[in-house]
């Protein structure tokens, strides 16, 4: 804590060896949380990098004594966020007015047919409802964390995994439901 | 077992490491982005691309009307046809037809009368 507070000061100050070990000690971190949203390197890549950019560019927001972490994970499921309903706009213009994003839908061929299907059902579902029910089934997070990073009231994300749940087992045949 | 269930236990373990240099790639972006907010802010940065092209075209009706204004002589103020048929006319004619004062009813009169008896 005492660490992240001096390099806060640090990079406020526009101390650039300190930009360079807030990323080289954050990366993994922002690389986890965004491989639970994207597949690719690429884009896991693309997004690190933009959430390293804004965060440098807003850092006078963060007070020293805050959670950076929690902050950093913040921006970083803000930003997938983002990206996955910019994806998915583009994905509804191009089943309506052109081809379909075959890359998208395909079922990868060496993945069982069972994850493949619940895969597809996942990246159908609104980034709304999706990015709480990631956090909360693959990154372990508690409904307090999920609020927290989200910025929104724990009932709000309760009300969210209900529904995601719902909308996931209608997806995958009505009586497919999970229990945790 | 539940598919969703294996299948988010399969989702934990996806999990992509950073490369060796990827704390580089971003320390040459943000010294990138850094130099040129510097170095390349011009007035039509915040424009969207969009409207450039209306913006110009805008600018060029403008200041072609500013230099046919300033660089075209005047021309008298009188028509084509008039210009041609100026050296036809007699000064009585052109006294009738071009002069800019009226004359009074009594001056035309007489003017029509001189002319009838030529």
């Amino acid at each position: 804590m005492e660490f992240d507070r001096e390099l806060i000061i640090r990079a406020q100050a526009g101390d650039r060896s300190a930009h360079e070990v807030i990323v080289n000690h954050f990366s993994a971190m922002v690389f986890r949380l965004i491989s639970r949203f994207f597949r690719t390197r690429e884009d896991v890549e693309d997004i690190a990098q933009e959430v390293f950019l804004k965060v440098f560019a807003r850092i006078d927001q963060v007070r020293p004594d805050e959670n950076f972490p929690g902050w950093l994970a913040r921006v970083t499921v803000n930003s997938c966020y983002d990206e996955l309903r910019k994806t998915r706009r583009r994905k509804e213009a191009m089943e309506a007015y052109g081809p379909e994003m075959a890359a998208e839908q395909a079922v990868n061929p060496r993945e069982p047919d069972s994850l493949g299907k619940a895969r597809l059902a996942l990246q159908r579902l609104d980034p709304k409802l999706r990015v709480p029910l990631v956090l909360k089934e693959v990154d372990d997070m508690s409904v307090e964390e999920i609020a927290n990073t989200l910025g929104l009231t724990q009932t709000n994300v309760k009300v969210r995994l209900f529904r995601a749940r719902k909308k996931l087992q209608s997806m995958l045949g009505g009586n497919e439901g999970y229990k945790r | 077992m539940n598919d969703l269930k294996d299948f988010f236990d399969s989702e934990r373990q996806r999990v992509f490491e950073p490369d060796s240099f990827f704390t580089q790639r971003v320390m040459a972006r943000l010294n990138d982005g850094k130099e040129r907010r510097f170095r390349d802010f011009v007035i039509w940065e915040p424009l969207t691309n969009s409207t450039l092209p209306v913006l110009a075209v805008a600018l060029v009706l403008i200041l072609s009307f500013i230099a046919v204004e300033f660089l075209i002589p005047q021309l008298p103020q009188r028509g084509m046809v008039d210009s041609f048929l100026a050296p036809e006319q007699s000064p009585t004619e052109s006294f009738l037809y071009n002069d800019t004062d009226v004359p009074s009813r009594q001056v035309v009169l007489e003017l029509i009368t001189l002319e009838d008896q030529e």
